[in-house]
């Protein structure tokens, strides 16, 4: 085994100038792999991420003879090559010892390749197959979708088997409640942002939405599922625009008395038993501007004066509350443990950057959900001509008001962010720290006569004179990363509605529209996560079962484990595989400094434990001293950020069981 | 030497003679028994070819261009779904310029599913890349592999070269043929000419890079060229014909005139239909009817140019299609016949397409003496009747 030294002496074979991204690990560990092997070499590449960046005509980074044919046979191809080497050198054409190597990413090995890579190493071609592996993902919605249930909005990992959610009618385009009928973790997967004007949604490629075919003037038009892959901007997908009238909420508060609470004036208020107009334009003015201190029995307002806000929400306050309240230059305050525990008992969230929109605000009456929208206004908004503009620092109140305008006739826009200086004016103040800002704009729908020139008006857009639907056109398709995704399966209609807009349900993947979506019980792409509710294919222990001399796994943060199994793996006369988990800064996504931290913390973790197996016999080539949590890798990358949320915690000790059960079973296997 | 030989047989023995560097090859009915062959004359010894028994055809075309641009003569044979599950690397094949031989049976697509013989399988691949040779009988299954091997490689061209033989008509049918010896054979093909390739790049350390990525700025120059290399082909064949004539008397070109010479109507004919067809171009001309025959040997490069001549004094032509274009104008050879015929002297023959012998169904004589009692008919009233006939189904 070299030094390190050693090694920076010898002659470079994989050549900067590559177009692969900064700190992207595939690139590190061909160049490691390449100045493991101090002999002529001949490599080839099965299509990707490393073919097309360090090959691009008429430039090669490769200083070594290099072939690449297609993205499932890089075996077969090396094959060839070997066949061709071992038949020229009996013939005496050829007097070089040649080291033949393969490189693959886990597409090309894990899922389409698997064939060419058995039926090579069962042949035993004397070759090391090196699947530079970062983790590939299909298949669902992302779990930050929100889903329209009969009990409100509800974010998709809130849903449970049972639940009434609503649905498209697609006979009478109505809408319809039906139930859910069971929900599926369908793992990490790269996930694409669909846009429209005004909706937005996140799912994997495979997903169905449901889409206007117009079939020509004077034919009827007709609704067709279309899988992500397939939609194309300009398509028209179904979205939601109101729901049922809906009821006032009611609420069930006990007021206190001085037993329980030990002051000695209460500040008497009368509190509502259910939602009015009223009502919800004082708490829209709360969720803007108030904060509520439970413990002092507080609540308070930031309402300057000479803000509109500050004398409606007096108003309000003596007709909905009454009792004491006491005012200066910016704030009021009023001080009542009542009040002060009843709007802490409506679920609007607490701090600026945590405020929400409770779920039982969707299903309010149309008039009470646009006054709390008013009052929203009244205290962080702007307003030009018909345009609103809504300010928050809190990313969850945007999504979820976002949501709500689409279903109160609302055109809604993106959330856009801003980062903003202290002391800029925002919202008619100014800030008193740096601080990052959202906004989300968005105006009333125009009065169409569709009365008038319904037949016109029907042709433009399908479902004008829906009460509930209404179609519009996709703007962009994109790319957005990894993410975890669910998705649920509802009976009758089987659809749902997601982010405002209608989705198939489940079982639709498991039919011909998929062909890649046999995403349920089983896991069958190369993904190395164990501990998900679907196990990943284990490739190295496929490789073992197929008696080649040496298999291994490795990482680029610990290079010399990475080239000294290199280096054992060419000696061997047969076929060899090393599996590196190979990080992709932009697929997982993390900074680029961090390439061969985040592999060794994959090591440290157990998820990717590094072993060899030689002949068959597993020996363990790095004990980690202490055996961090799985927690230590998943945070360090942004498509895990959803693992993180307390929602999730017991999704973590699932993997954190299977992570240690995975490790006793190879530690076993080693012999401990 | 006189032997007689099925045309597996045929395939299987020139593959001797010829002893590639490497073949990689899966077995798929009818060509199984190539491979069959083939690997006995491996554990015989009789070779010294190293043969990768691959797991599917797509590795054999995979192995085969990983070998051929390795710098081995590489081989392989096949058929039908075994070819069409290759597609993907024919192309490759193709674009990379590698002068890999293979030996097809020619072989129905399912489905539904058929084990007989149509052309369907090589006509979908003429846009490969890929040079096609078909044969009408044994011996010619047998002469055009071993040209195949000069074509490929000729510096000229440096494309891979199909030759193909009727699914059990020919590739199961006992037939005598003279065979030529090992040493004429490795007289006639010589060592492969020098190309570039990732071994000797290796021995001369200047590695090369093969199967880059090419974008915009430089795909559609290598398309051209390769498309060159297909043009250059067009003198290469017959130079190559020439000389395997001038050695063992052999003689062919890109077709085959019979009895054309003097023709009012004529069918275009591949295959071995070819053979039944002469017969009854044998039969009308002692009635003292004047047809003839064209057998088309090279489909691709396609010998537009050669063929309106050779075509251009028939009054009434039958293009004989054994693939359905399934609602195309035509079977696929009959448009490009068109387009050979057209507009050459100002004469306007008619042409007529008709499609036969589909999943191996049977073709007697009286089906072809049908088209050419069609075929004269129009001959004389200078009418085309139809564009496409079926003949030989019930419909």
């Amino acid at each position: 085994m070299p030094t390190l030294k050693q090694l920076a002496k010898r002659e470079e074979k994989f050549l900067s100038g590559h177009r692969l991204c900064a700190g992207c690990g595939a690139g590190i560990v061909a160049r490691m792999v390449m100045l493991a092997i101090d002999k002529p070499v001949i490599v080839g590449n099965a299509t990707g991420c490393l073919e097309v960046a360090s090959t691009i005509f008429p430039y090669s980074a490769w200083k070594v003879p290099w072939i690449h044919s297609a993205f499932e046979n890089a075996a077969a191809t090396v094959s060839g090559v070997e066949a061709a080497y071992k038949s020229l050198k009996k013939q005496g054409k050829i007097d070089k010892d040649v080291v033949l190597v393969a490189f693959g990413g886990d597409g090309g090995t894990y899922d389409i390749g698997l064939q060419s890579l058995s039926g090579a190493a069962e042949r035993g071609h004397r070759m090391l197959y090196v699947c530079y592996n970062n983790q590939a993902y299909m298949n669902c919605l992302s779990t930050d979708s929100y889903i329209m249930t009969k009990g409100g909005l509800k974010k998709i990992t809130e849903i449970k088997q049972g639940e009434q959610v609503y649905a498209f009618d697609q006979k009478n385009y109505q809408l319809v409640l039906k139930k859910c009928t069971g929900v599926f973790d369908n793992g990490i997967k790269p996930v694409y942002e669909l846009k429209t004007l005004h909706h937005s949604i996140k799912a994997t490629d495979n997903h169905p939405f449901l889409i206007l075919q117009r079939n020509g003037r004077g034919r009827k038009n007709s609704f067709v599922w279309r899988t992500l892959a397939e939609i194309k901007p300009g398509d028209e997908v179904i979205v939601l625009k109101n729901i049922n009238p809906g009821r006032s909420a009611e609420f069930s508060f006990t007021k206190v008395t001085t037993k329980d609470y030990k002051v000695n004036r209460l500040n008497d208020v009368d509190i509502p038993v259910s939602s009015s107009p009223d009502l919800m334009r004082y708490l829209g003015l709360y969720v803007g501007n108030g904060w509520v201190r439970s413990e002092k029995g507080e609540v308070g307002f930031a309402l300057p004066e000479n803000t509109e806000g500050r004398e409606v929400l007096i108003d309000l306050h003596n007709k909905i509350f009454g009792g004491n309240l006491r005012t200066d230059k910016v704030y009021i305050y009023i001080n009542s443990v009542d009040l002060a525990r009843f709007i802490d008992s409506l679920d609007f969230g607490k701090g600026a950057k945590n405020k929400t929109i409770p779920r039982w605000l969707f299903t309010l009456p149309l008039e009470e959900r646009e006054s709390f929208i008013d009052g929203l206004m009244l205290s962080d908004g702007y307003k030009t001509g018909n345009s609103c503009r809504y300010v928050s620092a809190s990313s969850e109140l945007l999504s979820r008001l976002r949501a709500l305008l689409q279903i109160t006739n609302y055109r809604v826009g993106n959330i856009h962010w801003q980062s903003k200086e202290k002391a800029t004016k925002c919202a008619d103040r100014e800030l008193l720290q740096d601080a990052k800002y959202g906004y989300v704009s968005f105006s009333k729908r125009g009065k169409w006569n569709t009365e008038k020139y319904l037949g016109q008006y029907r042709y433009k857009n399908f479902l004008i004179g829906n009460k509930y639907f209404d179609v519009e056109k996709v703007k962009s398709i994109k790319l957005v990363g990894d993410e975890p995704t669910l998705d649920l399966r509802v009976e009758g209609e089987h659809n749902f509605i997601a982010d405002g807009i209608v989705v198939h349900n489940t079982g639709i993947q498991r039919s011909s529209a998929t062909p890649k979506a046999a995403h349920t019980t089983t896991s069958p792409l190369g993904k190395v996560i164990p501990g998900k509710v679907q196990f990943p294919k284990d490739v190295a222990s496929i490789m073992v079962a197929h008696n080649i001399p040496y298999v291994a796994t490795s990482i680029p943060g610990r290079w010399n484990d990475l080239v000294s199994k290199v280096e054992k793996a060419i000696s061997f006369d047969g076929f060899t595989f090393i599996d590196v988990l190979t990080p992709c800064r932009l697929g997982w996504p993390y900074e680029p400094e961090l390439t061969m931290e985040i592999s060794r913390v994959a090591a440290d973790t157990c998820i990717w434990p590094l072993y060899e197996v030689i002949e068959g016999k597993y020996k363990l080539t790095y004990r980690p001293k202490e055996k961090k949590p799985v927690l230590e890798w998943f945070k360090m990358q942004r498509r895990f950020a959803h693992l993180l949320r307390p929602e999730n915690q017991e999704l973590l000790e699932t993997i954190q069981r299977e992570v240690d059960r995975k490790w006793e079973v190879l530690l076993t296997k080693c012999g401990r | 030497m006189k032997v007689a030989k099925t045309g597996n047989e045929a395939f299987a023995e020139a593959m001797r003679q010829i002893n590639p560097d490497v073949v990689a090859a899966y077995p798929i009915t009818p060509a199984t028994e190539i491979v069959q062959l083939f690997s006995q004359f491996v554990a015989d010894g009789l070779v010294k070819t190293e043969f990768v028994a691959v797991e599917s055809e797509h590795s054999a075309m995979s192995a085969c261009i990983g070998a051929s641009a390795a710098g081995a003569r590489a081989m392989t044979g096949t058929s039908s779904q075994g070819l069409a599950l290759m597609w993907e690397m024919l192309y490759i094949a193709g674009g990379l310029r590698l002068p890999i031989v293979m030996a097809v049976v020619n072989r129905t697509l399912s489905s539904p599913i058929n084990i007989h013989c149509d052309h369907s399988d090589t006509f979908g691949a003429r846009d490969s890349g890929w040079i096609q040779i078909y044969s009408e009988n044994v011996q010619e299954t047998y002469d055009n592999l071993i040209q195949a091997v000069r074509i490929a490689e000729h510096p000229d061209v440096k494309l891979p070269v199909m030759v193909t033989t009727d699914g059990f008509i020919l590739s199961h049918c006992l037939e005598t043929l003279d065979i030529l010896s090992d040493e004429e054979v490795q007289g006639f093909i010589g060592e492969s000419p020098e190309r570039p390739n990732l071994i000797k790049s290796l021995q001369e350390n200047k590695p090369i890079t093969i199967g880059a990525l090419d974008l915009q700025d430089y795909y559609f120059e290598h398309k051209r060229q390769s498309a060159e290399g297909m043009f250059n082909a067009i003198k290469v064949i017959p130079e190559i014909s020439k000389e395997f004539a001038e050695r063992f008397g052999r003689e062919y070109s890109f077709f085959e005139e019979y009895k054309l010479e003097d023709a009012d109507a004529a069918v275009v004919v591949m295959g071995s239909t070819a053979g039944t067809a002469k017969e009854v171009v044998d039969k009308l001309r002692e009635e003292g009817r004047k047809v003839g025959l064209l057998k088309l040997r090279v489909y691709r490069p396609f010998p537009a140019e050669m063929l309106g001549k050779a075509l251009s004094g028939v009054r009434s032509i039958g293009v004989m299609d054994r693939a359905d274009g399934m609602s195309a104008v035509s079977g696929p050879l009959y448009p490009e016949i068109c387009g050979a015929l057209y507009d050459v002297n100002g004469k306007k023959p008619v042409i007529q397409d008709y499609i036969y012998g589909l999943g191996g169904r049977d073709v007697p004589m009286e089906d072809i003496r049908f088209v050419f009692e069609e075929l004269l008919r129009t001959a004389e009233t200078g009418k085309k009747e139809y564009t496409l006939k079926y003949i030989g189904v019930r419909e």
